[in-house]
């Protein structure tokens, strides 16, 4: 009995739950404030919580967008958080008070991405196909011609000295300091989300028709990945940038993009999901993987070259709707379709 | 794949070329007190919540897709907006999308069949087709977007029909029906027609679709003339002239009375007498009257050739010719000289349509093998599938105690069990509508599908 006893107490649970709270909303966006202090939340009717993150009261519900809040991201100082929606508008608020420290027109009637930049002086947002730079008081700085076709992503790149937009027709990257785009990775279909590796030698994109693709930055080469089961919308790298974690399927698919690189290669496989899986999160500095599905599991997994395995599981009673790690890896952040939001501790 | 019981929203496509009254419809639709929650997609800007629904303004962008083997078009705007409508509480009864009226159905269709996110949460449930009476004959004949428009269709609204003589409208209606043999055709003013005519038709549509007579699916008539004459008892000569052919195909049936049901049913009594090999009639004899008669009318070298008529019961009667009498300057000459039709209609043969849209439904007896099925639908789909706009089928598969349903678009198509075929009769119906299709070869496939 005794020795039972002990031994129960040895293996500690690897996912201890912090607290839990529900928005009542399908949450469309989960950040953590760079800060690690605060979590932002959007529901698609439009208001934004503000949870504290170490134990889950309510600081702020900002009322976001009249017709439903698209987007939110985080700037570096963790005061600013920047929304966008329906309403066409681009908002910034102040996380600290609540309020509303400007509104900016989006350009279009549905605004559906905005991203900080990693040192805080830019903020992009997209609209359908406008895309504009704005400086982080929300003055416009730039206009950009209208893309192709409606910006499905952007992203910086780790030093912020560009941004890529991906839509149909490939990815484009801009300077934030040149009116001209810098180049273009054409491809004729649809990126629908788009990745840098950190070290800036890849910029990955999940596509409509069921690919993933390498964009090598120098060259301008494509490496394409065929077979997957439906559009790709989950890309994740390693804090290295030696994997690629994609979903487009029930199993988590990750590329090796060490030695020779990912072309040709035989790439791990991740099973445990029962249905499709939408989201997928590395950590930031570690090695572990987060992935949520369909079928409402979270899985955390441990990226390996030979011996992959799964560290820990949760199951929510509706598919996973979002996932994002604190910023010093010791959490995560998991919300389901029904609203429900929890914060994890991962223990290893 | 799926649940057999639908819990997806239906989703209504509704096209027609400018001013075919698709605002007006929409407009009523979304001021009607029906208690149903709506969100249109139009093709303009700007979201606006009406009451209870909500009108989405969107940009058409259309995507190719390459999925190994097929290459489709989708709506890529339609993709990101529904997928997210469909993330709020507020749940919509309905969804309608308006097309811009140039528009090719096929981006939208198959966008409900390519997308994941889509097929899970909605469900295509029927292209509604808004036609111009008055307007329509301009474009029917060399704009490819109107034909698509008009065969992708599950139901079609004959509108504006008080700018259209009744004869003219009878025509555009047999037309239409020989384009798309699918669609219920419903006619209307001022686009007013019942709600539950346009929404949320699905499966109803489909059993009806396909119960129609194959034989009334042949798409073309073998004849291009009709006229109904009141005939007394008695003897009468059919008269012709010198024309193009040496020789004219002919039917005479009985009409029991001047209503448009019962023309219907001689018409359909006609098409199976022309199915019938041709009995020749010399000069100078007697024409046969009846059902499955098909008189191949041989005229003399030269002048004008006489045939006879003999009636013994009075009444209605209905002539069916190959060709237009005035191209043998032919008529009907009684007790009286001149003896008028009351009424003639003319028919359009398809054959003189180039790519000429058609549809061909099949019915055939036994148990289907899904193995061979698929695999020949997919051959098929790989060759023809552009020209392939629509499919659908009930189908009688071995092993499987519930009816196999199916319907495509293109190269696409979604087929699932869905309910128990009870006292129903197992069989196994078809329907393709498309361009250039050939109805035999479509046939030997289906029939290679059955389980030996």
């Amino acid at each position: 009995m005794r020795q039972r006893k002990r031994k129960a107490r040895r293996v500690k649970p690897a996912l201890e739950a912090k607290w839990r709270a529900n928005i009542d909303d399908h949450p469309i966006g989960l950040a953590w404030s760079p800060d690690s202090k605060t979590v932002a939340i959007a529901g698609v009717s439009g208001p934004i919580t503000l949870f504290n993150a170490a134990d889950g009261l309510v600081l702020h519900k900002l009322p976001g967008h009249a017709l439903d809040t698209m987007s939110i991201s985080w700037h570096k100082d963790s005061r600013l958080l920047a929304s966008v929606g329906q309403d066409g508008k681009v908002r910034l608020w102040d996380a600290e008070t609540g309020a509303q420290r400007a509104e900016m027109a989006g350009g279009s009637s549905w605004v559906e991405r905005v991203a900080f930049s990693p040192l805080g002086e830019y903020l992009v947002s997209a609209a359908g196909r406008k895309l504009r730079l704005w400086n982080s008081c929300g003055e416009l700085i730039r206009e950009y011609p209208d893309a192709n076709s409606t910006i499905a992503d952007i992203k910086w790149r780790r030093d912020g000295r560009q941004f890529a937009i991906s839509a149909y027709n490939g990815v484009v990257l801009y300077d934030p300091e040149e009116a001209e785009p810098l180049r273009r990775f054409e491809w004729q279909g649809s990126s629908l989300t788009l990745e840098w590796s950190p070290d800036s030698k890849y910029i990955a994109t999940g596509d409509q028709d069921s690919t993933v693709h390498f964009w090598i930055t120098e060259t301008g080469n494509d490496l394409q990945m065929w077979g997957y089961e439906t559009k790709v919308l989950e890309l994740a790298w390693s804090y290295n940038s030696r994997y690629l974690a994609t979903g487009g399927g029930t199993q988590a698919v990750i590329w090796d993009c060490s030695g020779k690189g990912p072309e040709n290669s035989k790439p791990i496989m991740l099973e445990g999901h029962q249905r499709l899986i939408k989201h997928l999160k590395f950590q930031r500095k570690g090695m572990l993987l987060a992935s949520g599905g369909n079928d409402g599991l979270l899985a955390i997994w441990k990226i390996r070259k030979n011996n992959s395995a799964m560290l820990a599981d949760a199951v929510f009673k509706a598919p996973i709707a979002s996932l994002a790690w604190s910023p010093d890896d010791r959490c995560i952040a998991v919300s389901d379709e029904s609203g429900t939001l929890s914060i994890a501790a991962v223990r290893r | 794949m799926m649940n057999s019981i639908e819990t997806r929203v239906p989703v209504t496509v509704l096209t027609g070329f400018l001013g075919s009254g698709k605002t007006t419809l929409l407009n009523r639709i979304l001021t009607e007190n029906h208690g149903k929650k709506i969100a249109v997609i139009e093709n303009e800007f700007g979201e606006v919540g009406i009451d209870n629904d909500l009108v989405i303004g969107a940009e058409e962008e259309i995507f190719e897709m390459n999925n190994g083997c097929i290459c489709c078009t989708v709506r890529g705007d339609l993709i990101r907006i529904l997928g997210h409508l469909m993330k709020r509480r507020d749940k919509f009864d309905y969804i309608m999308v308006e097309t811009t009226g140039m528009a090719d159905p096929g981006p939208v269709a198959q966008t409900f069949y390519v997308d994941d996110d889509m097929q899970e949460k909605l469900h295509l449930d029927a292209i509604v087709t808004l036609v111009d009476a008055k307007h329509i004959w301009k474009h029917i004949d060399d704009s490819d977007e109107a034909k698509e428009q008009v065969a992708f269709a599950d139901v079609i609204l004959l509108n504006k029909i008080d700018l259209v003589a009744p004869e003219d409208l009878e025509k555009l209606e047999a037309r239409i029906k020989s384009m798309n043999s699918m669609a219920k055709i419903y006619r209307s003013r001022d686009a007013v027609v019942e709600m539950e005519k346009i929404l949320n038709v699905g499966g109803f549509n489909l059993d009806r679709a396909l119960d129609i007579d194959p034989k009334f699916m042949e798409p073309e008539y073998p004849f291009e003339w009709s006229g109904i004459y009141n005939l007394k008892a008695g003897d009468y000569q059919w008269l012709m002239g010198e024309g193009p052919d040496p020789a004219m195909g002919a039917a005479l049936l009985p009409l029991a009375n001047k209503g448009l049901a019962a023309q219907e049913a001689t018409l359909m009594d006609a098409v199976l007498a022309y199915s019938e090999e041709e009995q020749a009639v010399e000069p100078g004899e007697t024409i046969r009257l009846g059902k499955g008669q098909h008189n191949q009318l041989v005229l003399n070298e030269s002048g004008e050739t006489v045939f006879n008529i003999s009636i013994q019961q009075p009444g209605y009667y209905m002539l069916f010719t190959e060709h237009h009498p005035d191209e043998f300057e032919a008529r009907l000459r009684g007790a009286e000289p001149a003896l008028d039709p009351l009424e003639t209609r003319e028919y359009k043969p398809d054959h003189e349509h180039d790519e000429a849209v058609t549809s061909v439904g099949i019915t055939i007896h036994g148990d289907l093998q899904l193995e061979k099925l698929n695999g020949w639908l997919s051959q098929l789909l790989r060759e023809q599938g552009q020209d392939i706009f629509r499919m659908k089928g009930v189908l009688s598969v071995r092993g499987l105690d519930k009816r196999y349903v199916f319907q495509g678009v293109h190269m696409l198509f979604d087929g699932r069990p869905d309910r128990l075929w009870g006292n129903e009769p197992r069989q196994n119906k078809m329907i393709f509508i498309g361009r250039n299709l050939d109805r035999a070869a479509l046939e030997n496939g289906f029939r290679e599908c059955l389980a030996s």
